[in-house]
């Protein structure tokens, strides 16, 4: 079944939220917490600082979201084997990319990205939208 | 006069605590004010009267039922304790089940459960835990190793292989959750006058009290103390380290 849109005023209503989640969870000034903000690149998050992240806002929200989802939702439908070829992002799996992480700016999703490096694409508004999906799977 | 170790009213999960090293390990943290919950798999009567000991001694405790081996029964059992605690300071797995027999005798069956039990068990408490500990940015680990994970034993190659995977795992962790400041130590015991050494004590006990250089086995509270020890404020600057309690045994 294909996702149902996430329209912009529903990410609005949860950023303050998200951002302040983020801003306490990395340590920094809620100012410097943009919805473009790339975690790791902009903010200098630590892969380890995801798990946090996820479990304030678990907590925060009221919300489940179970191990490895956001990278399963992030493949879609695509086999992991079609997502990727040793570690290496496939065609079809940026053009999937692009389509799921539309809040990061197109040419950051360029080849050869990592698979391990998808992460270091998330933005504030990628954890908005991760927020509003497990909002909609509860309800 | 008291020592302050730093524990006194902080939150301890101890795994595998109603019997042998898990249950002195309890009454130890208990004794020196820490709020210990632990887990039992299948002897409720035993985990009752480990409750009743630390009561008796003006301690807390409390017990929940979880098979470590369990990933989801884990999972929930985490969560509840942190719902009523609010946080988890210490780790203690403890967990462990022997399975012993030579190799070319061992059932796959006898294989597996002693790496479910032991090195799942291991990873799963760790996985719920640490999660709770990244975030408070504080917590300690420390994890049961064995002396058979570096002086093999006949007849032991699923728990020995188990126990190194342990000390493996102990390390990796200390450099993962580092910048969290959480620590993470192993403690190795050598033979131990518990239920589970019973077994090979009776089959070799002059043989294996000759390789231990204090001649003598040790004792359950021997080993708490160290985990005590790994636990308190006097081992800030410990990480990533196995501590051998076991009477010289790995000496030989």
């Amino acid at each position: 079944m294909p996702e149902q849109a996430i329209a912009q005023p529903e990410i609005d209503a949860v950023f303050p939220k998200v951002a302040q989640t983020i801003a306490d969870a990395l340590g920094c000034d809620l100012e410097e917490v943009k919805p473009t903000s790339s975690l790791i690149e902009d903010l200098d998050a630590e892969s380890i600082d995801f798990l946090d992240l996820v479990f304030r806002l678990e907590k925060g929200f009221g919300v489940k979201i179970p191990r490895g989802k956001i990278v399963e939702d992030a493949r879609g439908a695509l086999p992991e084997s079609e997502f990727e070829a040793k570690g290496v992002v496939t065609e079809a799996g940026l053009a999937r990319l692009r389509e799921f992480l539309d809040e990061v700016p197109a040419e950051r999703i360029k080849t050869p990205l990592k698979a391990a490096d998808v992460p270091r694409l998330f933005t504030s508004e990628t954890f908005c939208k991760v927020v509003i999906r497990a909002q909609r799977a509860a309800a | 006069m008291a020592i302050d170790s730093g524990l006194q009213g902080k939150v301890a999960l101890v795994t595998g605590g109603s019997r042998g090293i898990g249950r002195a390990v309890v009454e130890r943290l208990a004794g020196d004010g820490m709020q210990v919950v632990f887990f039992y798999r299948d002897n409720a009567a035993a985990a009752q009267e480990v409750l009743a000991t630390v009561a008796a001694a003006g301690g807390r405790s409390e017990t929940l039922q979880a098979d470590v081996a369990d990933a989801k029964a884990v999972d929930e059992a985490v969560d509840r304790i942190v719902d009523s605690h609010g946080r988890i300071d210490l780790l203690v797995n403890n967990a462990g089940i022997v399975r012993d027999n030579l190799l070319g005798m061992l059932e796959d069956v006898d294989i597996r459960a002693v790496l479910d039990t032991n090195v799942g068990g291991t990873f799963n408490v760790t996985r719920a835990v640490a999660r709770h500990m990244i975030s408070k940015r504080s917590g300690r680990i420390v994890n049961l190793s064995s002396v058979a994970a570096t002086k093999g034993g006949r007849g032991q190659s699923n728990y020995a292989a188990s126990k190194g995977a342990i000390e493996a795992f102990t390390r990796a962790m200390a450099v993962e959750l580092a910048s969290r400041k959480i620590t993470v130590n192993c403690v190795a015991p050598g033979v131990i006058e518990t239920e589970m050494s019973q077994q090979v004590r009776d089959l070799a006990d002059e043989q294996i009290k000759a390789r231990i250089l204090l001649r003598r086995y040790g004792q359950a509270q021997d080993v708490a103390n160290a985990v005590w020890f790994l636990a308190s404020r006097f081992a800030d600057y410990i990480t990533g380290e196995v501590l051998h309690v076991d009477g010289g045994f790995k000496m030989e």
